[in-house]
């Protein structure tokens, strides 16, 4: 995926793993980067987590091939006891019905119902995704369809639905991007098996996934953060909020890490209790852990 | 990422919840599915984490000494669930993996089987001249 001007310091950049109830996450595909990892994950984690699922492809797409990039969602069907029910593929043209011209208002009420709906049946969610190739499809005005997206905040509110609104980069206009890229409250990473390191006021925020083939540039952000400055206050510190996977080899390194930091100069790391009893298997001091339970 | 099939008892008291075939490549989307099936089959955490650990170490090493290829079964029982890792390469014993931890004293060699080996319940390898199945489980109860 080509890199948006501004996205890459944008505050709630996070995988698609660290999707969660509640969130509004804008994600850019291109022919780089077809986005189609990031739906499957997002499907799959959503019918594992017991929510219910409603994909809006590209309505240039049918059914059947959309259904094609879902492989593997069968087998969680089959085990998560829902069956098929649990994912519904369907159309901005569909969700709108009986209406035929879109309007901010004929759609909340919709998603609305929709999570009346999935909380009756003992859903414990719902998410969707929704590929914005709807507006070309239902000639809706670009100022409404942004000015819907800035103002959807209370579909998000009692943290029950979550969204991803997917935009193919070659159908709108750049400006566009990245207005709606600054209106999400989330960014999606482009793909799976993606990394960004960022550094900032002696924190390395270590956002997707630290693995083997990412774990070169791992290294080299903990080495660039030991020799970069000292904080304006407090340790250096390793930030594994939005970090959506961290493999054996990374974590070994972060244990290093800790041990190779000089006593004057220590290194404190911010992490999930997934992420926290893994350092400590790995034989991390749990005093140098900040642990958050929602991380 | 080839589909094989899923679901279907392979044997009795046994569902197959994954097969699939592996590169690189695809591994990253292969942790989100095993982590999906691993929730879908009760795991809890903070050991479901601790099986895609496992499993990204051990397909990590298929695809860095074994020939780059492998394959992959998920499977469900009463009592576990089970990964089972196949590759075509040279072929390795259980005696290479250190006891210590590696990389924490000085090698960096095996550190993923290492860990797979301490963090599961039940861990193992066979190999022959077609090449290795690495097999671990972790209880469901």
């Amino acid at each position: 995926m080509g890199v948006l001007a501004d996205d890459e310091h944008h505050p709630g950049t996070l995988p698609v793993q660290r999707m969660g109830p509640g969130h509004h996450a804008f994600l850019c595909y291109d022919d780089d980067a077809p986005g189609w990892d990031v739906l499957a994950a997002f499907v799959w984690s959503g019918l594992a987590r017991g929510e219910k699922v409603i994909v809006f492809g590209p309505p240039r797409l049918t059914e059947t091939q959309v259904r094609s990039r879902l492989q593997g969602a069968h087998a969680l069907l089959a085990a998560s006891g829902y069956e098929r029910a649990q994912l519904e593929l369907s159309s901005m043209r569909e969700l709108i019905l009986p209406d035929r011209r879109f309007t901010a208002d004929r759609q909340w009420q919709r998603i609305v119902e929709e999570s009346g709906a999935a909380r009756a049946e003992g859903y414990t969610g719902l998410r969707t995704y929704i590929d914005m190739g709807w507006v070309a499809d239902l000639g809706a005005d670009l100022d409404m369809m942004m000015d819907r997206e800035r103002r959807a905040g209370h579909l998000f509110a009692d943290g029950f639905y979550s969204e991803v609104c997917a935009y193919d980069r070659r159908s709108f206009p750049e400006p566009v991007l990245r207005a709606m890229g600054r209106a999400h409250p989330e960014n999606l990473l482009p793909r799976l098996g993606h990394l960004r390191c960022r550094h900032g006021a002696g924190t390395l925020h270590v956002i997707g996934e630290a693995d083997l083939a990412t774990h070169g540039q791992f290294t080299r952000a903990l080495a660039a953060l030991l020799r970069g400055p000292e904080p304006p206050a407090g340790p250096r510190t390793v930030d594994l909020l939005r970090t959506g996977f961290l493999g054996a080899e990374s974590a070994t390194e972060l244990v290093l890490l800790l041990g190779r930091a000089p006593a004057h100069r220590p290194v404190r790391i911010r992490c999930s209790e997934r992420h926290a009893h893994l350092l400590c298997r790995l034989g991390a001091d749990p005093a140098a852990l900040d642990v958050t339970v929602a991380g | 990422m080839t589909v094989e099939s899923a679901g279907g008892p392979p044997g009795i008291g046994e569902e197959l919840l994954l097969r699939r075939r592996f590169g690189g490549a695809d591994i990253p989307r292969l942790r989100v599915l095993v982590e999906s099936c691993a929730a879908l089959s009760g795991l809890p955490e903070p050991r479901r984490g601790e099986f895609v650990v496992a499993m990204d170490a051990v397909a990590g090493n298929v695809v860095q000494h074994a020939g780059g290829h492998g394959l992959l079964e998920l499977t469900r029982t009463g009592k576990e669930l089970e990964c089972r890792i196949t590759d075509r390469g040279p072929g390795f014993s259980e005696d290479v993996i250190p006891d210590l931890a590696p990389g924490l004293d000085g090698a960096s060699r095996g550190r993923g089987l290492w860990l797979t080996r301490l963090i599961t319940d039940r861990f193992a390898v066979v190999s022959g001249p077609a090449g290795s199945t690495v097999t671990f489980a972790m209880s469901l109860r």
